[in-house]
């Protein structure tokens, strides 16, 4: 790529290896790259987290507050692809679902785990029908609680389904860590994993809605 | 300014870094009941005190005569003329008329009748005579605080950061960025009120872990949770609720003495009384943040003034409904941030409510520890934000660095008016999202897309941020034209839309209507209407800038006939040679219009050549960027 300030070859990096001008993002790049780690599911949380860190430090727009309007927009795309890429990588489940969508496998939400163009050429992946009355019946348990303004009830599901995804996440990260993963058989595990996800979603929101306690008790207590 | 957007894109390469002289850029905490101006200066933050107060009072009054007061003396003049003295505006930042109703019962204002689809609320003031948006009133308090830093710093200010509540959305943000452009000044950021509050701690303390910040204003409650380390400030979540604060408790507790001087509910209609009782209500308030008992006076409109007395066991008792609203959004963003309250290394106050004793107990139980108050609650966002003010000034300083949230989710208008969330609450900023639209009939040129901020599913329950036309589409078969569209929320919290034929690669224009926001025309207008109402102080300061406009565009021009003399034409150099000398002649005297009308003369004349000059930079040194380069997937929750 050729730098837009000095019009000589800017090199990869983020800043042109010439007169050191922030660059424009490459748009091809992926979220490892963007964020320099090595593409896999075993990441250190804290190395990324660090690693984030400084890049933000780096490319963030206040930084390019009083300089060309070029700095700043490029600055700002950077911005932009970095934050991206660290809310997918940063989450166990998304960093699952987007590297099976670099390898063409959706399992992600509608829009979900990434490539949005590619969703329709995946046949959905087939819901198996003990997970479905599983989560019929947690449903039906919750729904019991919330009419029962049971807040307990409430917490003590959302820790039983909390378990379970654990588990079922600890099979994707063994899933990932082998030396011929199957992809078919972590996609199958990722579909739990979002019909746990989901009833967690509304559990909390129910909780929320139920546990507004008295002040003092924001539901950690103890 | 046409004249100088044109000069300065035709100087490619050049950064168009201006000087900073340090310690001009300031920090301003515009207020629902204060604001405040606060500058760093030998590595310390310090507000600006007038008349021994570092506090404004953000209450305006526009006089019949066309007069403006702004302070503790418009204040006063709350009490004898309600309709025409505007205070606590910063509720109505961003709001149409409708928002407003809410707030409407026990406030005093005449709304002034909008045009057909009026998306501001206009205040009448001046006896009936005039009507302002809040962006003007606000831009009054900022006008204030301008000059109060002028005076103390000797000197134009370079740069300013003002901050807004964490809640607010994109038309709250874009009306008090336009505020101050109505001032006069340069907003080099909008900052958060809770990261400005983390900021003055952080800094001062090298404080590392999360943080709560708890912000109870005089009209809007912020809660905010925030990891600090390594001089990374990250915004984890923020929530709160924008029209909940102090000014809640004094309607609490007037609607209190209302009852308790045996006047009937509505007697809040009555404007004068209305205003002598919250009066009286937020004189005990304060006095009982040390008394536990206070006498109360209302002075009546009419008659004897009414007496009586408060404890602070009943405004505890009045005051902890209105207390009690603080807790949910609290739990939503301790669970938005994934923390347990016994994860936190400290809460943080601000604001002037939280100086109250129930509010302090308040916190300690909800959080499990004795919340922080070092720092004044009522000046240290002012602080923070001069520290920031002080950063972005002196440009790349990389030790530091704030990362925000996006407030609420932005989404689209789908079929049968259901909200399509494209960027989700809490999302780290600068961020974006893609989406690409089909064309559903043969030969279709345009979309009309709806643009909303809220957490509802139904766009109706939603804020209406901005209805884009995308248009100018190539007419294809149904179906095939693929248009890419691109939101970016910036640092600012602000958004912008970009959009892109896929097929033929044609940029697609997008026409904004903001629907709180300012455009150019409006901004202009106002300015002007504004200008009309200056007094002689005002007339001073104009000239001076219309003379600092001058001398800048005249060297702009200088520098573009020096470089680029071969784009000329026959007597095109003679005429703005002529113009020129017209407007240094303007310049010598001192009316401001003629210097005005000479600016325009020699932008008039010297348009063509800009044009040119502008054409040749970007064939020179813009060939080849795309300005869509940057592929983005939406990521769902």
């Amino acid at each position: 790529m050729i730098c837009w300030s000095c019009q000589k070859a800017a090199g990869e990096d983020v800043f042109c290896v010439g007169c050191g001008a922030v660059q424009p993002p490459d748009g091809t790049a992926d979220y490892f790259q963007v964020l320099g780690v090595v593409r896999s599911f075993a990441i250190d949380p804290v190395a990324l987290e660090r690693r984030y860190k400084e890049l933000t430090k780096m490319l963030h727009p206040d930084r390019f507050a009083r300089s060309d309007a070029r700095a700043r927009r490029a600055s700002l795309e950077r911005s932009v692809q970095l934050n991206e890429a660290w809310r997918c990588l940063k989450d166990p489940i998304r960093r699952a679902e987007y590297l099976l969508s670099l390898h063409g496998v959706d399992v992600g939400d509608r829009g979900g785990a990434g490539n949005q163009d590619k969703s329709g050429e995946h046949a959905t992946l087939p819901v198996p029908q003990v997970l479905l009355m599983e989560v019929l019946e947690l449903r039906e348990a919750l729904a019991a609680a919330h009419a029962a303004r049971d807040v307990h009830e409430t917490e003590a599901l959302i820790a039983k389904v909390r378990g379970r995804l654990n588990t079922v996440m600890d099979d994707v990260a063994r899933g990932f860590a082998s030396p011929q993963p199957v992809l078919g058989t972590i996609a199958a595990r990722l579909v739990t994993v979002r019909y746990y996800r989901r009833f967690l979603d509304e559990a909390r929101l129910l909780w929320e809605q139920d546990g507004a306690p008295p002040a003092g008790d924001l539901g950690h207590a103890g | 300014m046409p004249v100088e957007a044109l000069f300065t894109i035709s100087e490619p390469g050049q950064a168009r870094t201006k000087e900073i002289c340090k310690g001009r850029a300031v920090g301003i905490d515009l207020g629902t009941t204060n604001s405040l101006v606060a500058v760093v200066q030998a590595g310390q933050p310090r507000c600006l005190a007038a008349d021994g107060s570092a506090l404004l009072s953000s209450v305006v009054h526009y006089a019949a005569d066309g007069g403006i007061v702004v302070g503790a003396k418009a204040r006063e003049l709350a009490a004898t003329s309600p309709q025409d003295t505007i205070a606590s505006v910063k509720r109505f930042m961003g709001r149409g008329p409708s928002d407003a109703e809410a707030t409407r019962r026990l406030t005093t204002y005449r709304f002034a009748p909008g045009e057909a689809v009026d998306p501001m609320v206009r205040f009448a003031v001046a006896g009936g005579t005039r009507a302002v948006t809040p962006m003007e009133v606000s831009a009054e308090i900022l006008r204030v605080l301008k000059v109060r830093a002028e005076a103390e710093l000797g000197g134009e200010l370079d740069g300013v950061v003002i901050t807004v509540p964490a809640y607010f959305d994109d038309g709250q943000r874009q009306a008090t960025r336009d505020a101050g452009r109505l001032a006069g000044l340069e907003v080099m950021r909008l900052l958060n009120e809770p990261t400005a509050a983390a900021l003055a701690y952080g800094l001062d303390k090298q404080v590392q872990g999360t943080f709560a910040v708890f912000d109870l204003g005089g009209g809007t409650f912020d809660i905010s949770i925030l990891k600090l380390e390594g001089g990374v400030f990250e915004v984890k979540s923020t929530g709160g609720d924008s029209a909940l604060g102090g000014d809640d408790f004094d309607r609490a507790v007037a609607g209190h003495l209302l009852r308790v001087m045996g006047l009937p509910e509505d007697a809040g209609r009555n404007a004068g009384l209305a205003r002598a009782v919250l009066n009286a209500a937020r004189e005990a308030k304060e006095a009982l943040t040390v008394a536990t008992e206070s006498s109360v006076t209302v002075a009546m409109p009419e008659g004897e003034p009414w007496q009586g007395s408060l404890s602070r066991s009943d405004l505890d008792e009045l005051v902890h409904p209105v207390l009690d609203r603080c807790a949910p959004p609290v739990r939503r963003a301790m669970r938005d941030a994934g923390i347990e309250t016994a994860q936190l290394s400290g809460v943080i106050l601000v604001g002037g409510a939280t100086r109250m004793p129930l509010v302090r107990s308040f916190v300690a139980k909800l959080f499990g520890q004795e919340p922080l108050a070092d720092i004044d609650p009522d000046e240290v966002v002012a602080l923070g934000a001069a520290i920031q003010a002080d950063l972005l000034a002196s440009g790349g300083r990389s030790d530091v660095v704030l990362m925000d949230v996006v407030p609420l989710s932005l989404g689209l208008e789908m079929m049968g008016g259901v909200s399509e969330k494209l960027i989700h609450r809490n999302t780290t900023v600068p961020c974006g999202a893609v989406q690409t639209f089909t064309t559903y009939a043969d030969n279709q040129t345009g979309f009309d897309l709806h643009v909303v901020q809220g957490e509802r599913e139904m766009v109706a329950d939603c804020r209406s941020l901005a209805r884009f036309n995308l248009g100018g589409i190539p007419p294809m078969t149904a179906g095939m034209a693929r248009l890419k569209v691109t939101f970016t929320v910036d640092a600012d919290g602000i958004l912008s839309v970009s959009a892109r034929e896929e097929y033929t690669g044609k940029e697609a224009s997008i026409r904004v209507k903001p629907s709180y926001g300012l455009t150019d025309d409006e901004v202009e207008r106002m300015i002007r209407d504004s200008f009309d109402h200056a007094d002689d102080d005002m007339g001073a300061r104009l000239l001076t800038v219309e003379r600092v406009e001058a001398d800048r565009i005249l060297g702009a021009t200088r520098a573009a006939l020096s470089a680029s003399p071969s784009l000329l034409v026959a007597g095109e150099g003679e005429a703005i040679e002529a113009a020129m000398a017209s407007l240094e002649l303007a310049k010598s005297a001192t009316n401001h219009l003629a210097i005005r009308a000479a600016i325009q003369s020699l932008d008039e004349v010297s348009k063509e050549f800009a044009r040119r000059r502008m054409n040749a930079a970007l064939d020179d040194n813009m060939r080849g960027q795309s300005l869509d380069t940057v592929e983005k997937k939406v990521t769902a929750k």
